[in-house]
């Protein structure tokens, strides 16, 4: 335990809690919901607050269902601000996804959002290589739709069940990745946006193998000078964000992650939500949901 | 909502513009909810900033939460900057204006309560309220809170160092919840909050861990609101005798909640989980206890207080 006050302090310097951008809570209709095999399903949501204020990133804290008080904290994977709706991607894991999962188009749910810092995808020097794992994808594909220069991103994308997104040959051809690695997310080869698919489950076109693997290829066969403007965002599971710190550290290439922890308010109040860092040689328990999600991957070094 | 005298209250000699209290660990120190759209310090006759002790501490590691059915679990284990670092820090940026702060103290020895104490006695906030109660610290808190003779000596100790108002903050952990209320209002308190959390746990049956961390957490939410109301009742007793006021908590979160434990005679009505459940809840509850008071033509929220018919 720390005796010297804190050089920040999570819950309590002003820099970091007050004037922060504001934050909404709206009755979220659902437009659509519809399932994907793996108990995966998408929902389209009303809540134009959210669409409209929302960057790469940030999530919703969402109440799944009226018997489940507790919000359950989903990131935005695509919002249309002209028509105030969101996106989401989620997996039935537990009570409150699998309640989701039932909600029939038409109702309401009480939703919080936009929350939490997103990417950092300002310098426009840099080429943003955005790994995705699971229900972890979409916060990259929003980050990819974000930037406005679509030959600085490559999204790459694992699962170990079919992707709930149409599939299409890709057009790019990509250094270190090559033989059957042929299939992209349509959505995003419609944009001019690359991108490349990993799995071990034997789908079509994908790199058979985890979705690290795929981007430490890429990235070793890029020359020396193309890699060093590479900056890797990743979310997905804990594994896999492991995998991508470790290749960020080699390649000594920044590296942004988005983490989860389990949640009561969301918006900062209770400090239940944290993850340890380490700044300036301090351990420290920063609030996942504002704090981050997105956290640098320097400041993890205990991940 | 529009502000109404009926349901201006007094409390240990200050004014709450609102019977509704934010409760300590639930709003972190004061800043976060005013980030959102709709929320309005206005509505709360006071805010309690989370649990400060005399050094920082890092708390617990994660998790640190979980929901339980109609509640939950938690063991922040008191993250905080320390007491100086709040009032020298935090306090300056609080809006003054729109509703009062109050401190909630803690220590791991009476000596250390006391400089807590009179660190936040030179501060702006209008009452100091004293967690003898915490269960997820391993010295200190709910052992304090267990024992009327510890208990009394951590008020003594803190109210030789501030004038400002003191309320108790009294554990449901422990056998017999008057007693300890007793010794705490002859130590000095001048107002009860009844009930902080009870002790609690869970499982992760894949992994066969706990969930928590602590292992332990304390329970909030719903869950405990027939436990706080029996503790209240008890507490009721000692403290209507002395005519010392009750801040009511333990799972709030529709106005007949709140007018349950005005009836078993809670002045200030405390509001924890209710918020992570809905930010917005506050003008939803004075809007209910408003339409109460004037269905039962009653023309005050303390005239409500008490009035249970036993
Ligand atoms: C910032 C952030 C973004 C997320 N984005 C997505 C997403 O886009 N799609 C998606 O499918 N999932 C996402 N998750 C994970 C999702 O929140 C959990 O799967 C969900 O909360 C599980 O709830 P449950 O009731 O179904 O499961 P249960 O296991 O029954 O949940 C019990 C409790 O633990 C909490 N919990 C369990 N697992 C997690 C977890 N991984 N993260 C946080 N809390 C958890 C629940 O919220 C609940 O309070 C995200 C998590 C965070 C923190
Ligand atoms: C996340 C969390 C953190 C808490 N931290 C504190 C604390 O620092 N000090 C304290 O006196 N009580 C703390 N409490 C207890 C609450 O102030 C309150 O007494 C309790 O939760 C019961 O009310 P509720 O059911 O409305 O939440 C905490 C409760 C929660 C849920
Ligand atoms: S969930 Fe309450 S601080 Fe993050």
């Amino acid at each position: 335990m720390p005796t010297t006050p804190f050089p920040f302090q999570p819950m309590t310097d002003p820099a970091t809690t007050s004037k922060q951008p504001t934050i909404f809570e709206e009755q979220a209709e659902i437009l659509a919901n519809v399932s994907y095999p793996g108990d995966q399903f998408i929902l389209r949501l009303h809540a134009p607050n959210s669409a409209q204020h929302a960057i790469a990133g940030q999530f919703v804290h969402l109440r799944c269902s009226e018997h489940l008080p507790l919000r359950r904290p989903l990131s935005i994977m695509q919002t249309d601000r002209e028509r105030g709706t969101i996106d989401l991607l989620a997996k039935a894991v537990g009570d409150g996804t699998h309640a989701l999962r039932d909600q029939p188009v038409g109702t309401k749910l009480p939703l919080l959002g936009p929350i939490g810092r997103g990417f950092d995808l300002s310098d426009p020097d840099k080429h943003y290589l955005c790994i995705g794992g699971g229900v972890g994808i979409p916060p990259m594909l929003f980050a990819a739709l974000s930037l406005p220069d679509p030959t600085r991103v490559l999204v790459l994308a694992g699962s170990e069940v079919p992707f709930p997104f149409a599939l299409a040959p890709s057009t790019f051809l990509l250094p270190g990745i090559g033989g059957n690695t042929i299939m992209a997310i349509d959505s995003l080869e419609q944009r001019n946006i690359a991108s490349r698919l990993a799995s071990k489950a034997e789908i079509y076109g994908c790199f058979n193998g985890f979705v690290p693997q795929l981007a430490a290829n890429h990235l070793l066969a890029l020359d020396p000078t193309a890699r060093a403007q590479r900056v890797l965002l990743a979310c997905g599971p804990l594994p896999m964000l492991r995998a991508v710190a470790d290749l960020g550290r080699q390649l000594q290439l920044p590296t942004q992650l988005s983490l989860e922890e389990y949640m009561a308010c969301g918006i900062g109040g209770c400090a239940g939500c944290v993850v340890e860092t380490e700044e300036h040689g301090q351990r420290y328990f920063r609030r996942v949901c504002v704090d981050g999600p997105v956290f640098n991957a320097a400041v993890l070094p205990n991940l | 909502m529009k502000k109404s005298s009926t349901l201006e209250v007094e409390f240990a000699g200050l004014t709450l513009q609102t019977p509704l209290v934010l409760l300590s660990g639930c709003v972190g120190f004061g800043e976060e909810y005013t980030r959102i759209a709709g929320f309005s310090n206005h509505d709360v006759g006071a805010v309690i900033l989370k649990g400060t002790t005399l050094e920082p501490r890092l708390g617990n590691a994660p998790h640190r939460l979980y929901e339980t059915p109609s509640g939950m679990l938690n063991a922040i284990g008191l993250q905080n900057p320390g007491a100086r670092h709040v009032v020298d820090a935090v306090l300056p940026h609080l809006p003054w204006s729109e509703t009062q702060f109050w401190a909630n103290a803690n220590g791991t020895s009476p000596e250390e309560y006391g400089e807590v104490a009179a660190i936040f006695d030179d501060s702006p906030v209008s009452a100091i309220e004293i967690n003898i109660s915490c269960p997820n610290v391993k010295a200190g808190g709910v052992h304090f809170g267990n024992d009327p003779a510890m208990a009394a000596k951590v008020v003594a100790a803190m109210r030789k160092r501030t004038s400002k108002p003191l309320i108790t903050k009294l554990s449901p952990n422990n056998a017999d919840i008057a007693e300890v209320a007793r010794c705490c209002i002859d130590a000095g308190s001048d107002a009860l909050s009844v009930i902080n959390t009870l002790v609690g746990m869970a499982v992760d049956r894949e992994c066969r861990r706990p969930v928590l961390a602590n292992i332990s957490g304390g329970l909030s939410g719903p869950a405990i609101k027939p436990v706080a109301l029996w503790k209240l009742h008890q507490v009721y007793q000692v403290a209507a005798k002395h005519g010392v006021p009750i801040l009511g908590q333990g799972g709030i979160t529709t106005p007949e909640d709140a007018i349950d434990f005005a009836i078993v005679g809670a002045q200030a009505i405390g509001i924890g989980t209710g918020l992570f459940y809905d930010p917005l809840l506050c003008p939803k509850l004075l809007e209910g206890m408003d339409d109460y008071l004037q269905r039962h033509a009653i023309a005050r929220w303390s005239e409500l207080v008490g009035t249970l018919v036993a």
